[in-house]
């Protein structure tokens, strides 16, 4: 194979893998509640999933608060600084145990076993600021140890300016920009990627290989400008951009944080558009909100060595991604109910990885469908269970077989993947929640049995996790 | 004697002022009150106080003197029913008391509406306690002190059109004394859980 295959192809599986390594990161912040002074149970159903109330307070730029402020305005009584007495920090800790269905081969030339079960001890420890931060201005930034990676790396981060204005009808009007590393990171509800279920889950596990780019794909390596408005607290619509701002990824001359070159992988070339509206009707107890949400981007593939770099140049793969999303809720003192469903369709057209014989196709596409049913009973005792399915064209370049001990390749290059998660959940305080989750494979890279060409059914990869998730 | 008298009186007569300097509502305030109605209440409390869910009460046509005792009850934290402590207490904590007489002036100058009709049998019967009480139980009739239509008698509140599942949650929570009105408290020891649902259904259909 040619080198420059080997590149476009090595990049697309990190493109892969990054998104099959990322533990889903998703949370409440207790700062929030010190600031307004209300109970996670005023902005939560149970935490992570907002109420009603919960997702106005994030449309408002996380800046409502009963705290004492330190002041300062000018001469026409302009406020020029309003800042909490306390620095809004919380701290999250998750600790985990998780079983393999079956336990992993250890090398290409061994058959001996890895162990079933790993702890996290922590599996994930996070730093927030979350909070007001000026007049209109707030921000919820997340440090993050994680165990996989051992370092302390930046988390979801979204920072805002809003405002509102009560219309003459006794309508209201929120309007504000978000910058944001994540897209969807910004969105009010738990239907779209970065908040969506399951909230919690082990990043001890095998994960599948593909995965639409809008799903957590480039989160944490983009930076995002979206401006949104919301009428009435029912009709939401946002537009913005996101460029590549890659972490941990140096200029080989300078050895500084950029410019980004051929060294780098999946880089945005120009901006990449992002566009979402939604509909949220409330009556008596329900709440349902019904979108659209959607992105297109344009990567270089890049991923070269700075022997041999990539240029980001000449043709790119496209991404267009369109989805749809529903969340209905039922909120009473003693049940909560709650129904998400989302299905993102990802049409690619890959001109860059063809010329360079990475893929099969020029174009591809990909389809991932989650719906989720979630109870609890006085936020304390609940449930959920999800089904997920992703399907899409057979492309042998891009969901690639391998030599032993396979896992993570695909023996007839299908993305196909299906499965459910089912998890009980008991919240001995409003700010910890006990887990005990269990994810279940139907097909995995494109079969059931054998899915990886070196014997491994897809069920094998289901597992058991128990999480202690903990949030101060 | 007559000093103690004197200052006695001119307190009352500083104080008396400073109630009714509190009352009055400038058009900046009354506009500042709105922008915090529409803006921030409305997430719980719908558009002009007519929530959506029973588990925010609605506040359109409320007696302001009432809504002005209560907003000062859950900024002293003296209310302490669950949801006063999740919600309110941190809400009323940074309002001021002229926001609070703004915002109690905005609701109650809002149009109230019916809520959804329930049973009919179950209305009659909730009628019938409501105007002449359940005497059998001791129960006396409300209406003596929310008015024969319950818009409210201040210091007490409007009723009607209020959803009936928070004013059987607020009745539970002056049963065990999480709201602790020595009046209510009493009245509601007495009520039985069937009588408890008839008046709270009836109070929901009423209107202006």
């Amino acid at each position: 194979m040619h080198p420059a295959q080997w590149i476009q192809k090595a990049s697309i599986f990190q493109l892969l893998l990054s998104f099959a390594l990322a533990a889903p990161v998703a949370q409440a912040v207790p700062s929030f509640a010190r600031q307004t002074g209300m109970a996670c149970e005023a902005c939560h159903t149970v935490f992570p999933e907002l109420t009603h109330f919960g997702r106005m307070f994030k449309a408002n730029g996380y800046t409502l608060d009963n705290l004492k402020q330190v002041r300062d305005i000018d001469a026409t009584k302009q406020e020029m600084l309003s800042l909490a007495t306390l620095p809004p920090l919380a701290v999250m800790v998750q600790i985990s145990d998780t079983w393999l269905n079956a336990p992993l081969p250890d090398s290409t030339d061994s058959h001996e076993h890895s162990q079933a079960g790993t702890v996290g001890f922590p599996q994930q420890l996070s730093i927030f600021y979350a909070g007001k931060v000026a007049p209109h201005v707030g921000a919820m930034i997340q440090l993050t140890y994680a165990n996989d990676s051992g370092t302390i790396g930046i988390d979801n981060t979204d920072l805002r300016y809003a405002n509102n204005v009560a219309l003459e009808n006794e309508q209201s009007l929120i309007y504000g920009i978000s910058l944001n590393n994540n897209p969807t990171v910004q969105d009010l509800w738990n239907s779209t990627p970065a908040w969506g279920f399951p909230y919690g889950s082990s990043n001890a596990v095998v994960s599948p290989l593909a995965a639409t780019q809008i799903d957590g794909s480039l989160a944490q390596n983009v930076a995002g400008i979206t401006g949104y408005v919301m009428w009435n607290e029912a009709l939401y619509g946002e537009l913005g951009v996101y460029r590549s701002a890659q972490q941990a990824q140096l200029n080989p001359i300078t050895g500084a944080a950029g410019p980004l070159d051929g060294t780098a992988s999946n880089v945005i070339t120009g901006v990449a558009p992002y566009g979402r509206v939604a509909y949220e009707r409330q009556w008596q107890r329900h709440d349902l909100e019904l979108g659209v949400y959607g992105a297109t981007f344009k990567l270089f593939p890049g991923g070269g060595t700075s022997g041999a770099p990539a240029a980001l140049s000449g043709p790119v793969n496209e991404f267009k991604d369109l989805a749809e999303d529903l969340q209905y809720q039922y909120i009473a003192d003693q049940h909560l109910f709650s129904l998400a469903a989302t299905r993102i369709h990802e049409s690619m057209r890959l001109d860059a990885s063809f010329a360079a014989g990475a893929t099969a196709n020029r174009s591809d596409d990909l389809t991932t469908t989650r719906v989720i049913g979630t109870y609890y009973f006085r936020h304390k005792f609940g449930g959920s269970i999800s089904r997920f399915s992703t399907t899409g064209s057979t492309d042998a370049g891009l969901y690639p077989a391998g030599p032993n001990p396979g896992v993570i390749t695909s023996a007839n290059g299908n993305p196909a993947t299906k499965g459910w998660i089912a998890e009980l959940n008991y919240l001995p305080w409003l700010n910890t929640k006990i887990t005990l989750q269990y994810t279940a494979y139907t097909e995995f890279n494109g079969g059931s049995s054998n899915y990886d060409g070196s014997g491994r059914n897809a069920s094998a990869n289901g597992s058991t996790y128990l999480l202690v998730w903990v949030t101060f | 004697m007559t000093n103690r008298l004197l200052i006695n009186l001119c307190t009352a007569i500083l104080f008396a002022l400073r109630l009714a300097h509190a009352d009055e509502i400038d058009a900046a305030s009354r506009a500042a009150a709105q922008r915090i109605a529409v803006g921030t209440c409305a997430s719980c409390h719908g558009p002009q106080g007519h929530s959506f869910s029973p588990k925010f009460p609605v506040l359109a046509g409320q007696d302001a003197k009432y809504m002005v005792s209560q907003l000062q009850a859950f900024k002293a934290q003296t209310r302490g029913d669950a949801d006063a402590l999740g919600y309110m207490w941190g809400m009323a904590a940074p309002l001021s008391d002229q926001t609070i007489v703004g915002l109690a002036d905005y609701y109650s100058r809002q149009t109230p509406i019916a809520g959804p009709r329930g049973d009919s049998s179950l209305i009659a019967r909730g009628q019938d306690i409501y105007q002449h009480g359940a005497l059998a139980d001791g129960v006396p009739p409300c209406a003596a002190c929310h008015g024969a239509n319950a818009v409210g008698m201040a210091p007490n509140p409007r009723l009607a059109g209020q959803h009936a599942q928070y004013l059987m949650k607020q009745l539970r929570s002056f049963q065990n004394n999480m709201r602790n009105i020595a009046v209510m408290h009493g009245v509601a020891l007495k009520l039985q859980d069937g009588d408890m649902e008839a008046v709270a259904t009836y109070l929901q259909s009423l209107g202006q």
